[in-house]
């Protein structure tokens, strides 16, 4: 009897054992990705195209599990953060509520700081920015804020380096510098204007403007004053449709002569902007190499997609969105602290080295647990230990009949050498 | 005024301070009109009408609405106007009507307004969506006057404003209907028992609030080219502010109350920084006020 018993025991026991193991072999993780998307507000140009850049990778990522038999699935869902902090932060907690691991966007600096502070931070959710200011470090993130593209530091010097390269040289040149009171505009400008007289340029400004004002051709009259040799200009498209007809109508704006950054990077000129406005402006936006096999297989994803075309910073969200998918296959986990954990063993300098062209090979290397170093379409990431990447490459673009069209691609780092 | 506006010519030159001067009353001239009908409201009926700058929202996405099915500009304009006129009174008879009768107080008043502006913005937003918008005319045309430059529209928004509220103050001062708004405005009581309708007086005090209202933000959107359902809301306390400071009630006070606020923050620029402006622009409302506290034209003596 007594060994029956234990024999029978024995056999439960084995089972419960045999299936619990099972059942873990079998639990695929269910991820979510939150997308923070601009679709009102001053940066709505931007909202269709992140949006379509995060389906995209989760679409890919997800063809790529399946194919390489590890079990993770991932589903993306959005929520519109209307440019304003407030919005922001109940749209993340929203996503949050919804069950979103990671939360990719938003594109101005206040959101995310709203977000880190309001919500993110506590829950351990990583979310990766857009938004380039430098203000945005000036949180304690406790490791939670990632960004794939290059902050404005970074930004600043690409911008000395296109009007440079336009004027043959900084030493003597005047530049005039406006920007829209924002910590963004602030910080381009100001490493923008110091990196310009210390290479012997001479800055007239910073000019700065509220955005809520009625008028702003006191503002633009400033930035023609003295006939200077170029103009910086940090503006939003919303405000720079006002801001823009105000620099025509003073009768001595030349548009070629102007520079703008990322935030006014349109692949087409909205209808709302002046073309005496930006024709033949050019600008600097993080740059993505185009010439790499991962670059044709996510421009392929975009163009078979159809609907948005690429926009500034789209590659930056889908490498955030496949990131993320990394790194929870590697935690075998949706719980956000996991994923925050394993951002950088997914992206190990020095670990074998992955691409999207083996991103199947990538997850059963992380699936088997080991480290690796994930390059995205936009490049090797090596994140800093403050969350952004040391990649330092930035497109130099013209206006050319109302389109975005990239002349030159640039590495910042090496300016100011 | 010209004095300051001569002083300022001596010290930065004429062109600086010419050109300062023609931007602050192009400023002005949105203030001014913007301002008219929320100062006929508050002086009729005492009330603060905080949605008065979603009505100017309305009316301009009317008008674009209208061009969107294949009118011009401007016919699509009178079409934005009447909209925003027959709004108004549409809004007096559900809910300004009644809370009046039931002798609401100033404060319920008020918080209604607020609510009826954020349902007012809501509500463009739901059918036009937060989209930044382009009204589509021409806004880099200018006029050079000698060494300094307007935009044409701008132009024509100051000429149509000027107008207008001369037309309005004239009204009010010399039409049968003007004095009986002044009468409403005085006594409601008295003005009823002296044979006044006052119910018809204050209906057509505002289809003349709404139609300014309308008026007002079509020019405003026409000149600066392009808006989102918030700008009528952005631009309101500049309005409230060319109100007060100009004397509530009074047409003329709100062209003056513009004039001062739009001068004072274009010549600050000649000296600050312009993201000082509209600080700039709310001190010289607070130092107006405490020298003249009924404002530039109000009446001299406390009302009852």
């Amino acid at each position: 009897m007594i060994g029956n018993k234990f024999v029978a025991a024995m056999l439960a026991a084995g089972l419960a054992v045999a299936s619990w193991t099972a059942g873990a072999q079998a639990d695929p993780v269910n991820l979510t990705i939150g997308k923070l998307l601009e679709v009102t507000g001053p940066l709505s140009d931007t909202g269709p195209s992140q949006d379509k850049a995060v389906k995209l990778a989760v679409q890919f990522a997800n063809e790529q599990a399946a194919k390489a038999g590890v079990q993770i699935t991932a589903k993306d869902i959005g929520a519109d953060v209307q440019g304003d902090p407030q919005a922001a932060l109940s749209a993340a907690r929203s996503l949050v509520d919804q069950g979103a691991s990671c939360l990719i966007g938003p594109s101005i600096t206040p959101e995310s700081i709203a977000i880190a502070n309001g919500v993110t931070i506590r829950k351990r959710v990583t979310i990766w920015p857009t938004g380039t200011s430098m203000r945005l470090r000036t949180i304690k993130d406790e490791g939670t804020i990632f960004r794939t593209v290059p902050p404005d530091s970074l930004q600043a010097l690409a911008l000395v380096a296109a009007a440079e390269d336009k004027l043959g040289g900084a030493s003597g040149k005047l530049v005039s510098v406006i920007y829209r009171n924002e910590p963004y505009g602030e910080g381009l400008a100001k490493n923008f204007s110091s990196a310009w007289q210390a290479k012997g340029g001479k800055i007239q400004g910073p000019i700065v403007f509220d955005p809520a004002q009625a008028t702003f051709d006191s503002e633009a009259g400033q930035v023609v004053a003295n006939n200077p040799d170029a103009y910086i200009i940090i503006d939003y498209p919303d405000t720079y449709a006002k801001l823009g007809a105000a620099l025509v109508r003073t009768g001595k704006f030349d548009p070629t002569k102007g520079f703008v950054a990322d935030a006014l990077a349109l692949s087409t000129v909205p209808n709302n902007i002046p073309p005496q406005a930006i024709e033949g402006m050019r600008g600097t936006e993080g740059g993505t190499p185009t010439g790499t096999d991962a670059y044709k297989i996510f421009d392929s994803l975009w163009q078979k997609a159809g609907g948005a075309e690429h926009y500034s910073l789209d590659a930056n969200s889908f490498d955030a969105a496949t990131l993320c998918f990394l790194a929870a296959a590697q935690a075998k986990s949706s719980d956000p602290g996991a994923i925050t954990d394993h951002i950088r063993s997914v992206t190990t300098p020095g670990a074998p080295k992955f691409y999207l062209t083996n991103l199947a090979d990538a997850l059963k290397a992380v699936d088997s647990g080991q480290k690796i170093d994930y390059i995205g379409v936009v490049g090797a990431f090596d994140f800093a230990d403050n969350g952004d990447p040391t990649i330092s490459l930035f497109d130099i673009f013209e206006y050319q009949k109302g389109k975005l069209v990239v002349i030159k691609q640039i590495d910042a780092a090496r300016v100011t050498e | 005024m010209s004095l300051t506006a001569l002083v300022l010519a001596a010290v930065v030159g004429p062109v600086a301070a010419g050109q300062a001067t023609l931007n602050g009353l192009v400023a002005a001239g949105y203030f001014a009109l913007g301002a008219v009908g929320l100062t006929l409201v508050f002086g009729v009926l005492r009330l603060v009408n905080f949605a008065h700058g979603d009505m100017l929202t309305f009316g301009t996405y009317v008008t674009l609405g209208v061009t969107a099915l294949g009118l011009p500009f401007w016919p699509a304009a009178a079409v934005g106007v009447v909209a925003t006129a027959v709004l108004a009174v549409l809004l007096d008879r559900l809910i300004w009507e009644p809370l009046r009768r039931a002798r609401t107080s100033t404060l319920q008043l008020f918080l209604a307004a607020t609510g009826l502006a954020i349902v007012l913005r809501y509500g463009v937003q739901f059918f036009a969506t937060g989209q930044v918008r382009s009204v589509g005319l021409d806004t880099t045309s200018s006029v050079d006057i000698g060494p300094w430059h307007l935009g044409t529209l701008q132009l024509a928004v100051m000429l149509i404003g000027l107008v207008t509220i001369v037309l309005a103050g004239l009204g009010l001062r010399y039409t049968r209907l003007g004095k009986e708004m002044r009468a409403v405005s005085d006594n409601i009581a008295l003005a009823e028992v002296s044979g006044i309708d006052t119910r018809r007086t204050i209906r057509i005090t505002w289809l003349a609030a709404g139609g300014l209202a309308g008026l007002a933000g079509i020019l405003y959107a026409a000149a600066i080219g392009s808006i989102n359902p918030n700008f009528g809301f952005t631009i309101l306390l500049s309005l409230f502010a060319a109100a007060i400071l100009g004397g509530i009630g009074n047409a003329y006070g709100a062209l003056a109350g513009g004039i001062v606020i739009g001068l004072a923050q274009e010549w600050s620029t000649l000296f600050f920084n312009p993201r000082w402006k509209p600080a700039v622009g709310f001190a010289i409302l607070i130092l107006t006020l405490l020298l003249l506290p009924r404002g530039i034209m109000g009446r001299g003596k406390a009302r009852a």
